[in-house]
């Protein structure tokens, strides 16, 4: 019976043909083949994200509500608490996940000739994923979510003559308010959906494409002391498993910890003491916070859109600059590049929680 | 009150007593299982003329007696010497009644790391009779060990209507064995037993991890498998177990975990039962990874995927261990002692004498908030903090003296429906040394204006 159901799938499908296919498929196997699996680990934490983010649509308001109706799935609704806990934990560990495959593709010099596309939409795709983080944290309306929207749209704001439109446009007005969280809530979940998802099938097109690149101690390597495993069915259960692990970790991240809901958000009291965005752009915060000390006035700001500008073209421009396969001078200095972006981005992030 | 308070700011006594259990249950359980795992594999090396394996256990053998002789024992007594420290009156308890039984335990203690290092020492010196033999004397004492163990660790949490019948009379010894052979200790034996075995396979994974699956893929895929196989008879077992093992706590424990499955849809699913399931899905999550990287690909099974296994096996066993120690809530030694050290019987006393009063280690001149100090390093410093672990802090947060007030009321009443009796010790003292602990706390809370202005 199933076995005729299968036939009847594959006569329409070529479900043997897809099942050859990857079975053909080879991944490398050496001493760095665990960082092949963080884009699989970034993948698993988006499908949490839009599950759990389905799930919260069914009860979340937007608008002036926004904050009864996150206390309402908090403490009203069964497994609600589990739900937003998960949703909030599996953002941060996306996020997480994200950078550590991003560098990892850095230093593996998986940008090279001819993954250079690759490279530019893995960019494209956490790009957008801060964005998701930032709208997502607003939308439940309380104190803390609130003031550090209100300091995290200070970033953009202070980027030379379109940075206080820009603000304005994203808030809905000259305060952030329910109009902004109306916007906020229709950025994270129709925009960047719809940007993230076509950006994602490509990014996985391009992997199938041209398979997972080798780091330059294994090209060095001759061709018969390569090893490789079949993606299917070996590579894909490795994968399974390191779901398994990262499900787990989220479980036990979002029972143990559940994701806190503080008092709603009022624009006439004082900020609390030591506000701060979320982590991931404690860097970009702690710069600007220290340029605007060190330069008054409006030198400081534009001197560090500038270094983030300038940083984020040169890291984006990379596959053009380190382009041989064998190592020299540039790829060299890529790896320094690299060494100097991580350190950076590291201490800048632990001296802004030092500094609060 | 015969004992110096024990403050550890920040993280509290009990994570000291915790960090060191959940370090050593890993290594304790090991060189249970461990001490099994060994003669067992070399028998049946030695039955099929495997000689790659001895070298492999050689060094399993060598591995296994420095974690477990040293790290172990170190971490063993590392665990005594903290409960005595943060609950003095608890362990004092426990030396009167299980004096002989701890003393048997280190007979065989003494003989499992005599042998231990003998099995080791002894790789090709002796005939392979002897040396299975030798490995077979290891387990036995080893097992021994967690018999003896798994008596006192179980009656604190159940000691058994016998055992309470006589507490506080002088006369507990006489009932050593009702209270070592009490509810709770055969589920936990054979729940321990399971782990024991469990945790065998898991570090033996590591050590096979190592093993160059390209130049000896035979070796290494037999020697994963073999390991893999220890793990399935306590995974096949665990809900049973552990159902076996809640149904001899008694009722009013159990209340904690059904108190947060109840409430779940209010949000206020309990830390324990939360934590409880965590055991159950860290559990499966093992079965899931082992099967997907150790048994499918054993070959090309890598150290960096075995010590993802040990590292969920660290999670299993840290959410048991804390399971079992919150499952006593509010006590300490199950109603017989509370969790901050005070006795059933004693507290209608401490409410008419005063709780500091008979205490050494309190100065007669002291101010009231020196009192009020005392009073909670006293009863509530064995579970909160100031300011961070269940920091009193954020819990009285918002609260002013009278409401602070208010709560002390209700925990020194100890109504029958008041909603903090499930997993909180009645608060004992004279009117007075409450009223020292409402003005600590609340200054605590919210500090006078003058420190305010000079912070």
């Amino acid at each position: 019976m199933l076995h005729s159901v299968y036939s009847w799938v594959d006569e329409r499908l070529g479900l043997e043909e897809l099942l050859h296919f990857a079975q053909k498929k080879a991944v490398p196997e050496h001493r760095h083949s665990f960082w092949y699996y963080w884009g699989g680990i970034s993948l698993f934490f988006f499908l949490v994200q839009a599950v759990s983010g389905v799930l919260l649509l069914l009860y979340y308001r937007p608008g002036p509500d926004a904050y009864e109706s996150v206390r309402q799935i908090t403490y009203d609704i069964h497994f609600g608490w589990l739900i937003r806990s998960t949703h909030s934990w599996a953002a941060n560990l996306m996020v997480v996940a994200v950078f550590v495959h991003m560098f990892s593709v850095f230093f593996m010099k998986a940008y090279r000739s001819p993954r250079e596309f690759g490279w530019w939409t893995g960019l494209g795709l956490l790009m957008v994923v801060m964005v998701f983080g930032f709208s997502g944290y607003l939308l439940p309306m309380d104190e803390l979510s609130f003031f550090a929207t209100k300091v995290g749209l200070e970033i953009p704001a202070s980027t030379p003559i379109i940075g206080p439109r820009l603000a304005a446009l994203v808030r809905g007005g000259l305060e952030v308010n329910e109009f902004t969280v109306q916007r906020f809530f229709a950025l994270h979940v129709v925009v960047l959906p719809a940007l993230f998802i076509p950006l994602l099938g490509f990014h996985l097109w391009l992997v199938q494409k041209h398979g997972n690149a080798m780091p330059p101690s294994e090209e060095a390597k001759p061709v018969e002391a390569r090893r490789s495993i079949p993606f299917f069915p070996n590579f894909l259960m490795k994968d399974l498993a390191m779901w398994l692990i990262s499900l787990n970790v989220l479980a036990l991240l979002a029972a143990v910890f559940p994701w806190d809901l503080g008092q709603p958000a009022d624009p006439l009291k004082p900020a609390p003491t030591g506000i701060h965005p979320e982590w991931y752009f404690m860097s970009q915060f702690q710069v600007l916070k220290v340029l605007g000390q060190w330069f008054p006035g409006a030198a400081g700001e534009i001197l560090g859109i500038l270094l983030f500008t300038g940083g984020l073209i040169l890291w984006f421009l990379i596959p053009l600059y380190d382009v041989r396969q064998k190592g020299w001078r540039r790829a060299t200095y890529a790896t320094y590049f690299g060494l100097l972006v991580l350190a950076g981005l590291v201490i800048t992030t632990l001296w802004g929680y030092a500094a609060l | 009150m015969n004992y110096p308070f024990w403050n550890v700011p920040h993280i509290g006594s009990g994570w000291v007593i915790g960090l060191i259990a959940i370090f050593h249950v890993m290594i304790s359980h090991f060189a249970v299982g461990g001490g099994l795992y060994l003669p067992l594999a070399e028998r049946k090396a030695l039955r099929e003329g495997r000689r790659d394996w001895m070298e492999v256990l050689r060094g399993h053998s060598k591995f296994f007696l420095i974690l477990t002789g040293v790290f172990g024992a170190v971490s063993g007594v590392g665990i005594w010497f903290a409960i005595g420290l943060a609950h003095p009156e608890a362990t004092s308890t426990l030396i009167h009644n299980f004096v002989f039984g701890w003393a048997i335990e280190w007979v065989f203690f003494m003989i499992e790391l005599s042998t231990a290092a003998v099995y080791y020492y002894t790789w090709g010196r002796v005939s392979n009779e002897l040396h299975i033999k030798i490995g077979y004397v290891y387990a036995a004492a080893s097992i021994l060990t967690l018999v003896i163990i798994n008596g006192i660790l179980t009656f604190m949490l159940t000691p058994g209507d016998s055992w309470l019948e006589v507490a506080g009379t002088g006369q507990e010894a006489s009932r050593f064995w009702q209270a070592f052979f009490n509810p709770t200790y055969w589920p936990s034996l054979f729940l321990r037993a399971g782990v024991c075995v469990s945790l065998a396979g898991i570090w033996a994974l590591v050590t096979c991890s190592r093993i160059d699956g390209v130049a000896q893929p035979r070796l290494k895929t037999d020697l994963v498998r073999w390991s893999v196989k220890w793990l399935v008879p306590s995974f096949v077992a665990l809900p049973f177990l552990l159902l076996w093992y809640l149904w001899q706590v008694p009722e009013s424990q159990r209340a904690l975990l059904q108190l947060g499955m109840q409430t779940i849809g209010a949000g206020a699913f309990t830390q324990v039962t939360r934590v409880a399931l965590l055991i159950m899905l860290t559990s499966a999550t093992i079965v899931g990874v082992v099967y997907l990287f150790a048994w499918r690909s054993p070959a090309t099974f890598p150290f960096s995927h075995a010590l993802a296994v040990l590292l969920l096996g660290l999670v299993a066993t840290a959410s048991g261990e804390y399971s079992r120690e919150m499952l006593r809530k509010p006590y300490v030694v199950g109603r017989h002692m509370f969790s901050n050290g005070v006795r059933k019987s004693e507290v209608e006393k401490f409410n008419r004498e005063g709780y500091l009063t008979s205490s050494p280690w309190i100065a007669t001149n002291s101010t009231a908030l020196e009192r009020g100090q005392a009073m909670f390093r006293g009863q509530c410093g064995a579970c909160h903090t100031t300011d961070a672990y269940r920091s009193m802090k954020t819990l009285l947060a918002g609260r002013d003296r009278e409401a602070v007030g208010n709560l002390l009321k209700i925990l020194h009443d100890y109504k029958p429906d008041s909603p903090y009796r499930a997993f909180m010790p009645p608060l004992v003292g004279t009117t007075n040394e409450i009223q020292a602990l409402g003005d600590y706390l609340a200054a605590l809370v919210a500090p006078p204006a003058r420190e305010q202005a000079a912070r």
